[in-house]
């Protein structure tokens, strides 16, 4: 059911607890299912990326994961264990996406508190130039501003110097500038051997700053594999041309089309066989103003979870059918 | 845990409101209401005293049921989760929370003695101020359980209201405002049997060179219980989504 693609998911080892186990896990809020038959496991050291859109259940997959929700079944696992037991040992760390920093404490005075409930945390001068709080330490947390108090969040998940690190929409607040820097900070934690997830509606962050990218639509993995592998997934290829007024009916049924769109005088086909749509296209005579470009992973992402959700009447129709029938 | 306490603890005591309310107000309660309206020559010693115990405990019990607004604000806030994520266990985040309470009373009861034996004369031997601090002190367990358990079942909002209101009724139904001899008959007995009159009772027995009543204790070891499981219900409902 689940489409597994890319070298990462194949080089996962078997043996060994995984940093974080979901096994057929669901959530359910009364007649609504926000998770609906999990299965996910991320190794130790790898930089997970959690995409979906609002409502795919992220949040509600990251609440289980900390151990902040019951699943309604199946089992979570963190380092081998329950979360409580990985959270009590010090192991973990995370930004929630609800959480605001508390008032009347300085920046130092929160980071340092946290820091001491951890076994081996880190130094807390260090967790505040990491998270890009240096110049604040000694400010209240209730003046800083929206971006300022989001890099308090992050210097809380820090603090404990955790294993694995969880962060909720990590960049939500952040401005251009500041989000750069946040990136650059997470790289930096992970490169020294810790697990990170971290859940996003960015397609862009996901696929420049994960090894591997996990989508989630309606509370379950529609793809699991690096961004490339995810792009090939959604067919690969954009080919668009001028029809010059020839007829647009033969146009579905080239090699390797599996979509159609005429916009004014120009034809835009979604292929998995770039080259092969192009020779076809050649021998009709349509080469005119001829585009190949790759799939967007943007494209790859609508096609990966509109099967549901997406109102329908797009020329696209096709491609998302046929997706929804490939992830079915 | 430490930790815990002396960081709430701050936060507490930079809180302009309870710096304002809850020190300031009980104090400025008593110095009115016992060199106000008292008629030429002041008011009378007993009064001094009386007033001096019933607005040291007006404070202690504001203070005490506050602590349970602040965990109402922690909660909206989300710090609650995020403090759940942490070793920290939630068994030790509760009982850091009563402590913290139990801390915060004591500015409000030093500052109304203070002012009762500064600048209303009020002189009692040590012993008795020694005990009159300590029973007020202990005496607020349950306030603060009432406190923490309208703050872990109610939204932020309403704990302010709902908080206010039972510290509000508690105290002027106990007659630590006004002496309960001032009610008329039925609301005295009723009086008698409310935590707000029982607390202030400790004190104002000490006052008197005794040591406090059976009853007295004993009714208000039966609001320490059931506040306590009526904290403890809350926490537990509250536990699903915080």
């Amino acid at each position: 059911m689940t489409l597994t693609t890319g070298p990462v998911s194949a080089a996962r080892k078997a043996d060994g607890a995984a940093a974080v186990g979901f096994s057929g896990v669901t959530r359910s809020y009364g007649a609504v299912r926000a998770v609906d038959g999990l299965d996910l496991e991320i190794a130790a050291g790898e930089t997970v990326a959690l995409l979906g859109r609002n409502g795919a259940g992220k949040s509600t997959t990251i609440n289980m994961l900390l151990g902040l929700l019951p699943p309604s079944s199946g089992t979570v696992r963190l380092f081998g264990g329950a979360p409580e037991a990985a959270v009590q040992a010090g192991k973990v760390g995370a930004m929630l996406q609800d959480g605001k920093p508390i008032p009347r404490v300085t920046v130092r005075e929160l980071i340092s508190f946290v820091a001491a409930t951890y076994p081996h945390p880190m130094d807390v001068t260090e967790a505040l130039e990491l998270a890009g709080l240096g110049e604040f330490g000694g400010r209240r947390v209730d003046r800083l501003s929206g971006g300022q108090a989001q890099r308090v969040r992050f210097a809380v998940a820090l603090a404990g110097n955790p294993e694995l690190l969880v962060l909720d929409e990590p960049t939500a607040a952040l401005d251009v500038e500041a989000r750069r820097a946040f990136w650059r900070s997470m790289r930096a934690y992970a490169r020294r051997g810790n697990t990170i997830l971290f859940s996003t509606h960015y397609l862009e962050e996901a696929d420049e700053h994960a090894d591997r990218i996990v989508v989630i639509d309606g509370g379950r993995v529609v793809a699991d594999g690096s961004g490339e592998a995810i792009k090939r997934r959604a067919g690969g290829a954009l080919v668009s041309f001028d029809l010059a007024g020839a007829a647009s009916e033969p146009l579905p049924g080239l090699p390797g089309v599996s979509a159609v769109e005429i916009r004014g005088d120009r034809a835009l086909l979604r292929t998995a066989d770039s080259d092969a749509t192009v020779v076809a296209l050649a021998e009709l005579g349509l080469v005119r103003g001829l585009q190949v470009a790759p799939a967007s992973l943007e494209d790859a992402f609508l096609a990966l979870t509109s099967a549901r959700t997406a109102p329908h009447g797009t020329a696209f129709d096709a491609a998302d059918a046929l997706s929804a029938k490939e992830i079915a | 845990m430490l930790d815990y306490i002396r960081l709430e603890v701050r936060r507490t005591l930079r809180d302009k409101g309870f710096v304002i309310f809850g020190i300031g107000m009980p104090v400025l309660m008593y110095v009115l209401m016992t060199n106000i309206g008292a008629g030429p020559g002041g008011a009378g010693m007993e009064w001094k005293i009386t007033s001096m115990v019933g607005m040291a405990a007006y404070g202690a019990l504001g203070a005490a049921v506050g602590t349970g607004t602040g965990v109402a604000e922690d909660k909206h806030l989300g710090w609650l989760r995020q403090l759940r994520i942490t070793p920290l266990s939630p068994i030790r985040v509760v009982v850091g929370r009563g402590l913290t309470g139990s801390v915060t009373v004591l500015p409000a009861i030093a500052a109304v003695l203070l002012v009762g034996a500064l600048v209303n004369g009020v002189r009692m031997p040590a012993w008795q101020w020694a005990a009159l601090v300590g029973l007020l002190w202990v005496g607020t367990a349950p306030f603060t359980l009432l406190g923490l358990g309208n703050g872990y079942r109610l939204s932020s909002q309403s704990t302010g209201v709902v908080n206010t209101g039972c510290m509000l009724l508690l105290s002027i139904l106990g007659g630590l405002w006004f002496p309960a001899e001032l009610f008329p008959g039925w609301l005295r007995s009723l009086s008698s049997w409310t935590p707000g009159n029982r607390f202030a009772e400790l004190g104002r027995s000490v006052t008197q060179g005794g040591a406090p009543g059976l009853g007295t204790v004993a009714v208000l070891a039966a609001w320490l219980a059931l506040f306590g499981g009526y904290a403890v219900y809350a926490y537990r409902r509250a536990a699903r989504t915080v």
